[in-house]
């Protein structure tokens, strides 16, 4: 198994950024992650606009997205994920400090394809990160390309 | 409510003090004054129901007694008005019947002179009308009374008057005008009229004086009944300002309370809403510091792990510790402050089906330790069945936590009954136990009895036990004794029994 597709994560927080990064190190999956500082990065990523106009075409792995950004939040990027026929098979991944139930129905709701809080205990959290770098990013078989066009034709 | 006491009373004490004489100087006055306090006191002892009750109960009893004595002076009057018309009857019929005498015997005189008969007119009507009379003023008398016995008398007189005339006119017819020069004369029945004429008059005097005494009766029966009426109208009306008094002023004080409700409850609202917006916050933000001093203590203790010596890598344990138990205590509080905003969801919980749950939720916990469990069968209750769980979970952890230094420890599952719609449940064990004086402490948020480094926790277990319990409107409480164990009871609504 080998990764092809590139992680985004999305992190306003540099320290956060970094220690999610350092998690990613242990495993090797550091160097396909994309950083993005806001939700507008995301977007600009996923739909291949301003700093990332000329990069590869095709989605991500998975997305690692935060609740609270600047910009754009969270829930907002989602949304905009799963309105969108050809980004809506990419999964996206709630990586959040928030526990309340709110965030949680609100997220499920949206179509969100997972939700993990991040653990205080740097072990935990380590060990939560690397486990979905490892899962999304290798165990699980990421949709083809033009999965949700040819859903929505066949629809 | 209570700084408007004191304006309350004065208000009842001026009501009472109109309604009741005031208390004359002298010796009486001590008994008279005390009395009255002791009415005051009783009068602000009783619930402004009672007491608008008791107004109300005396303007009713206040109108029936002048009801009561108005009829009574109205029936004095009336019957005194019959009987004064009765009165002028009676008279006027005396003075008809004295002047029918007077017009009989003249007219009889003329016969005995002339012998024409047509003078004895007056004579023979009075005959016939006699009786009559006589029955007429027997009516308007009773007959036990005085005049009663002057009518009778008065009738016998008529009767003599009328029978001596008669032997005269017989007397006349046989004999003629010589047979009764005398007595045509002197006048026949001049006797038995002047007596009639005199117990006529005497009659007439005795009506005229009763008459005079009914009118005396008459007039003071008014005037009474005038001045009851309106010393009763004055105090109904006072009363009735006391009473309309004490229920604006309830009714004042219950719109004010009401208000005051409805302002605390939307101040309430405000602070719920603050308070979660503050959760909120905290959960989000209050976390990745803590978050980053673990996390960069972490690879700081792993980037010097060859450089640093033992004291300096205790220390960086240490803070990653720190910060470990500070997100532990957060997120203790946000659990906290969630239960007591979430909402609840009422249902009927099979208590010994959730115990064999969180029995087996718990298990990790039970390793290598032997625990006798006594866990009697317990009432279905109604509630919110995950709170149920929580409260349990907190319980039976706490029972499994306090007795692992007991080598036999036993821990106790039971219930009682407590009335038909409440169930007491209590978790028992033979742990380390407590003393009775911080029993209140023990449901304290962050309370705790005994050192970090002896057992672990925040204390926050049996806060949320108490709040999940009070919530579902039941108590929580506890008993023990210093390393003899402790025993903690909940009270729950049971189910009602589905028909």
């Amino acid at each position: 198994m080998t990764l092809s597709k590139p992680i985004v994560l999305a992190e306003d927080n540099p320290r956060d950024a970094e220690l999610t990064l350092a998690a990613m190190e242990e495993h090797q999956l550091a160097d396909k992650v994309i950083l993005c500082h806001d939700g507008a990065e995301v977007l600009d990523y996923l739909y291949c606009r301003g700093p990332f106009k000329t990069r590869l075409q095709g989605n991500p792995a998975v997305v690692l997205l935060d609740l609270k950004m600047p910009k754009v939040d969270g829930l907002e990027v989602l949304r905009t994920i799963k309105n969108d026929a050809d980004l809506r098979p990419i999964p996206v991944v709630m990586l959040t400090s928030s526990r309340e139930e709110r965030d949680l129905a609100e997220s499920y709701a949206l179509g969100a394809n997972a939700y993990v809080v991040k653990p205080v205990e740097f072990h935990q959290f380590l060990k939560a990160v690397k486990e979905l770098g490892v899962f999304w990013g290798m165990i699980n078989e990421p949709p083809p390309e033009g999965a949700g066009r040819a859903a929505g034709r066949s629809a | 409510m209570r700084m408007d006491e004191p304006n309350h009373q004065q208000a009842l004490d001026a009501a009472v003090d109109a309604a009741l004489p005031s208390p004359q100087p002298g010796a009486g006055a001590v008994v008279q004054h005390s009395f009255l306090t002791a009415i005051l006191r009783s009068v602000q002892q009783r619930s402004i129901e009672q007491r608008v009750l008791a107004g109300f109960g005396l303007v009713f009893a206040g109108i029936l007694v002048i009801s009561v004595i108005s009829y009574r002076n109205m029936t004095v009057l009336i019957r005194n008005g019959h009987q004064d018309q009765r009165s002028h009857e009676f008279i006027q019929l005396l003075d008809a019947m004295g002047e029918a005498m007077d017009d009989a015997e003249n007219g009889h005189r003329r016969f005995l002179v002339t012998g024409d008969e047509s003078y004895l007119t007056a004579y023979n009507t009075l005959r016939e009308r006699a009786p009559e009379f006589a029955r007429y003023l027997r009516e308007l008398t009773s007959p036990e009374s005085s005049q009663g016995a002057h009518v009778t008398h008065l009738a016998q007189l008529i009767t003599q008057q009328l029978q001596e005339e008669r032997n005269a006119i017989e007397l006349r017819n046989k004999t003629g005008f010589e047979g009764v020069r005398g007595m045509a004369l002197t006048g026949v029945a001049k006797a038995s009229l002047d007596a009639a004429r005199k117990l006529q008059a005497q009659m007439e005097q005795e009506e005229n004086k009763a008459l005079a005494q009914r009118v005396i009766e008459s007039t003071s029966t008014t005037r009474s009944s005038i001045i009851l009426l309106s010393i009763g109208a004055l105090l109904l009306f006072v009363l009735l300002a006391a009473v309309y008094y004490l229920i604006r002023h309830d009714i004042t004080a219950r719109r004010r309370i009401a208000a005051e409700l409805q302002r605390r409850g939307e101040l309430l609202e405000a602070a719920n809403k603050e308070l979660e917006a503050f959760s909120y916050s905290v959960s989000h933000d209050l976390r990745a510091p803590l978050r980053h001093i673990d996390g960069y203590a972490s690879l700081l203790a792993k980037a010097t792990a060859v450089s640093l010596d033992d004291k300096a890598k205790r220390y960086l344990h240490t803070i990653s510790e720190a910060a470990t138990r500070m997100g532990q205590l957060i997120d203790d509080l946000l659990v906290f402050s969630r239960m007591g905003r979430q909402e609840m969801l009422h249902g009927t919980v099979n208590l010994d089906q959730l115990i064999a749950a969180v029995l087996h939720d718990l298990r990790h916990d039970l390793q290598d330790r032997t625990i006798s469990w006594k866990i009697a069968q317990l009432p279905d209750v109604t509630g919110d069945a995950a709170m149920m769980r929580q409260v349990f979970v907190n319980l039976i952890a706490n029972a499994i936590k306090f007795t692992s230094t007991q080598p036999n420890a036993t821990i106790e599952i039971g219930s009682r009954s407590d009335g038909p719609n409440e169930a007491v449940l209590f978790v028992r064990d033979n742990g380390v136990g407590f003393d009775m004086q911080y029993a209140n402490k023990l449901f304290g948020v962050f309370q705790r009895l005994h050192r970090a480094d002896e057992f672990e926790g925040t204390g926050i277990g049996l806060a949320n036990v108490r709040r999940i319990i009070h919530r579902h409107g039941g108590k929580s409480w506890a008993e023990g004794a210093l390393g003899k164990g402790a025993t903690f009871y909940v009270s729950l609504p049971l189910a009602r029994p589905s028909t």
